[in-house]
């Protein structure tokens, strides 16, 4: 009698273990499927989408901070392709109109799940803010300094910027002939 | 000492009719197969139970995402907690009384499981404590004494989870046999009652730092329900039914008679004690409500099958606290948790009925005789004692088995030295075995009671006859 | 705007000062802190204290105060940041040049204190400055380094966030070795003190975006990080710097 008890046991506990992992898989798979991070309102040169499908602005920046396990983080934002934050966004784009509040979809870190939220003001992202939908361990880091991806704005020239000084990679006494900061030090800005 | 075999003329009597042996065999068959079902999926629900907790972590996306050695070293020391804690709370369910558990497995054994659980649940604490702060380090890059340090500055409710790890080393600690052995029961009970506190305070940390169970998942809701399930278990049957059921009683003492050197009967008078559904063979947790005694509770069997108003239980002074009780003034107030107890005629599985009873464990036999319905011939009683002063209750035992139609033994004399038997030696130099005690053995229920080094013996020595598992019946008393 | 250059350390030092040109004194002054720092960490000098460390001649325990000093302190940055920044190279010497730049910047900046209350310092693009210049902020660019002659974005050295410093793989100085596959092209930090500024940059530029994440909540930095794919990271207070 003992012995069908283990059995029992071993086979419904392997069946348990087993649903439990298809559950943990099927959710995992689910936030992989919603585009990784954030830039939304992006027309950038390499997304093929138009301004004009952006999404209109989320009235939620309520973000379910407590929906780790549900699977449909990816609200409303999203809707570009890019991986992570690498399109550009043009100053001339079109879609200056876009303004609002974005949830990103979530995303596995070793912290737990976290969302990205962006706040575009006529097209331009103003805010990127991490938040973070389980605390893993009261371990969270403060995820508030967290270096979040960024659109590039487009590359100044050195004349258009009122600098006195650059910050670039070490240069030798030989790099500095070439370099922006000779320049500038020439032109006694 | 001389040993006497009293062989009663051997009872002859007609022997039962066929047809109802075995309708009676197929009714205890039935009952022996329901039982060891139901006990079959308490101990799969056990695993499944362990398994959904690890499960709940499986099922959360952080399984799923282990990064390098620090990830899977995390993640062995949280599934290590979670089966620690599924197993801790069947513990408790263990321990608190429950009547199904009782019923089908009985209350001794399931204490008996209970204890087994202690130390491997006390190393998977460890492990799990010892693993995630590894894991932690690993991650962060510190060492595992300044992750401790961390965790226990910086994490809310870790400072609880090292408090409950503490109470639970403190709590099994003081269980080891050698350990136990020198703490006074009552010191022992007390440290035991923080078990308690330790699952509680350890409650919050796994809410609010384990990531399996994040605010809002089903997880979560399951973990808290399991929670509340086997406390409300251990609320019900552990305190509030007992205290419903002696406000109900009314019990109290009513004579205190010294029956032997060191042993007492306690007369109790009550109200409808016959509706307290005592079976022959079942004990109590009783607790006398005197200054001196209120602390302690005993487990004591019912020497006798309660009447309407009036009970009868004895006891044999093995600790300061049981000697106490024979100096307990008649009008006491008395309380009772029970009865429990598997030694009991709904456990049987045989056509026969074997007991052997040594010293205090005469009780449970007694009252298991008067209350059984026995066939003349089917039931055989063989009592031990290793001196002339351990023959109390033998002869309200002989009344009742001349009675029923039972035979009857007596082996008085001390166990042999040097060699592990539980007859007196006379009887074991004579050649005196279970075999030629008991005319049916193999056909029989043998129900042993007794000091436990004795019964222990006994039920070798059955289990080399080749009496199946099944008939074996012996009641562990020490709690 | 006066704008004094000179070549030290063998990189080139610009020191500005709005309200006009320092005496030659003080000028010197502050030239003699860079050299006294060349004198004793150059590795370029087979006669520094440093060379003869590398070349076993000198145990570092005999070795004056003030390496010892510098080598403890880089010891205690290899804590702070994991290990991400390393006062050796792969092959156990001995390498301050990590450290060694930003603490002659440090005792620079002190130095100038004494002489005037406007001051920006750049060596080799690592900034450190003070106050400012005709009522607003030091404006400093960031190097775009797929584009030497671009500009990713502005700084600004505002209030006590007084020191930028990049480090970047494109001109790789060889006190940055790196732990694994390139994560970062260049990182950009910003701090309170010029050391604090340029080993996090040096640390992270080594490290990955995990050394990035616990390096940006440990330390009271902001950082422009350029990722070897091309997109960019910020943290909060740097965002402002890109985007615009």
């Amino acid at each position: 009698m003992r012995s069908r008890a283990l059995a029992g046991g071993v086979v419904a506990s392997a069946a348990v273990l087993t649903l439990g992992w298809q559950i943990g898989a099927a959710q995992v798979s689910a936030l992989n499927a919603a585009s990784p991070v954030t830039n939304s309102a992006g027309s950038g040169s390499t997304s093929s989408g138009s301004a004009t499908t952006a999404p209109s602005p989320s009235a939620s920046s309520s973000s379910g901070s407590s929906s780790s396990g549900s699977s449909s983080e990816s609200s409303s934002g999203s809707s570009s392709s890019g991986s992570s934050g690498s399109s550009g966004l043009s100053g001339s784009s079109s879609s200056a109109s876009v303004s609002g509040t974005f949830d990103g979809a979530t995303t596995q870190t070793q912290f737990g799940p976290v969302q990205v939220e962006i706040v575009v003001s006529s097209g331009k992202i103003t805010d990127v803010k991490a938040l973070q939908l389980t605390n893993d361990g009261g371990r969270s880091v403060q995820i508030s300094n967290q270096a979040a991806p960024i659109l590039r704005s487009e590359a100044l020239t050195a004349q258009s910027a009122s600098i006195q000084s650059v910050s670039g990679a070490t240069y030798t006494s030989q790099g500095y002939m070439t370099s922006l900061q000779s320049a500038i030090d020439q032109a006694g800005l | 000492m001389t040993t006497t075999v009293e062989s009663h003329p051997r009872a002859t009597l007609r022997p039962p009719p066929a047809q109802q042996v075995a309708a009676d065999a197929a009714v205890r068959r039935r009952n022996r197969r329901r039982r060891s079902a139901v006990v079959d999926l308490l101990t799969i629900l056990v695993w499944v139970s362990a398994a959904i907790a690890v499960a709940l972590y499986l099922a959360s996306p952080g399984a799923h995402d282990l990064s390098g050695t620090a990830g899977i070293v995390t993640s062995l020391g949280i599934v290590a907690g979670l089966v620690a804690t599924d197993l801790v709370l069947i513990m408790l369910v263990l321990a608190a009384r429950v009547p199904l558990i009782d019923r089908v497995f009985g209350q001794d054994r399931a204490i008996a499981v209970h204890r087994s659980l202690g130390k491997p649940v006390l190393y998977l604490i460890l492990v799990h404590g010892l693993l995630i702060t590894i894991g932690y380090g690993l991650a962060d890059g510190s060492s595992p004494i300044g992750e401790t340090i961390s965790l226990f500055t910086t994490v809310d409710d870790m400072p609880l989870a090292y408090l409950g790890l503490g109470l639970f080393i403190t709590v099994v600690v003081t269980s080891l046999v050698a350990i136990r052995r020198k703490l006074p029961y009552e010191a022992w009970h007390a440290i035991h009652l923080l078990s308690y506190a330790a699952v509680a305070v350890a409650l919050p940390h796994q809410l609010s730092v384990g990531s399996a169970f994040a605010d809002g998942t089903w997880q979560r809701v399951y973990w808290v329900t399991l929670y509340v399930v086997v406390l409300a278990a251990v609320v019900v049957y552990r305190f509030a039914l007992p205290i419903l059921l002696s406000y109900r009683h009314r019990i109290l003492v009513r004579e205190v008679e010294t029956i032997a050197p060191g042993v007492v009967s306690i007369h109790l008078s009550g109200r409808n004690l016959d509706r307290l559904g005592v079976e022959g063979g079942q004990y109590g947790i009783w607790r006398f409500w005197t200054a001196k005694t209120w602390w302690h509770a005993h487990p004591v069997s019912f020497s006798a099958v309660p009447g309407t108003d009036s009970a009868r239980i004895t006891v044999r002074d093995l600790g300061a606290g049981s000697r106490r009780l024979g100096r307990i003034r008649p009008g006491a107030r008395v309380s009772l948790e029970g009865p429990y107890g598997l030694f009991t005629a709904r456990a049987r599985t045989a056509p026969y009925l074997a007991m052997v009873a040594s010293g205090i464990g005469i009780t449970p036999v007694r009252s298991m005789l008067e209350d059984a319905t026995l066939r003349p011939g089917e039931a055989t009683v063989l009592l031990r004692g290793s001196d002339a002063d351990q023959q109390y209750l033998w002869a309200e035992v002989g009344a009742l088995a001349h009675r029923s139609g039972s035979e009857l033994f007596a082996m008085v004399g001390p166990r042999p030295s040097g060699v592990d038997a539980w007859q007196s030696a006379d009887d074991f130099r004579r050649g005196v075995t279970l075999g030629s005690t008991f005319p049916h053995l193999m056909e029989s229920d043998l129900y042993i009671c007794g000091p436990q080094v004795w019964a222990d013996l006994v039920a070798r020595d059955a289990r080399r006859a080749g009496v199946p598992e099944h008939q074996i019946h012996q009641e562990r008393f020490e709690s | 705007m006066s704008v004094h250059v000179f070549d030290t350390m063998g990189t080139v030092v610009s020191l500005r000062t709005p309200a006009g040109p320092l005496d030659d004194a003080a000028l010197e002054s502050i030239e003699d802190v860079f050299r006294s720092f060349d004198r004793r960490f150059s590795l370029y000098d087979e006669r520094s204290p440093l060379s003869r460390i590398a070349r076993g001649d000198l145990a570092l325990t005999a070795a004056d105060a003030v390496v010892r000093e510098t080598y403890a302190l880089a010891l205690d940055w290899r804590t702070r940041t994991d290990g991400a920044f390393t006062p050796h190279r792969p092959d156990g010497v001995v390498d301050l040049s990590g450290v060694v730049k930003a603490l002659a910047m440090h005792d620079a900046g002190t130095e100038l204190d004494r002489h005037s209350p406007d001051w920006l310092l750049t060596v080799g693009g690592d900034v450190l400055g003070r106050g400012s210049t005709d009522g607003s902020a030091w404006r400093v660019g960031v190097v775009d380094p797929d584009a030497r002659d671009r500009l990713l974005g502005t700084a600004t050295l505002s209030g006590t966030r007084r020191a930028l410093a990049t480090s970047g793989v494109a001109e790789r100085g060889q006190h940055i070795w790196r732990r694994g596959p390139e994560t970062f092209v260049q990182v950009t930090v910003a701090a309170d003190d010029v050391v604090t500024a340029d080993v996090i940059a040096t640390a992270i530029t080594a490290g990955d975006l995990e050394d990035l994440d616990r390096l940006t909540a440990s330390a009271d930095v902001d950082v422009v990080a350029v990722l070897a794919d091309g997109t960019l990271r910020a943290t909060p207070g740097a965002r402002a710097w890109v985007g615009r």
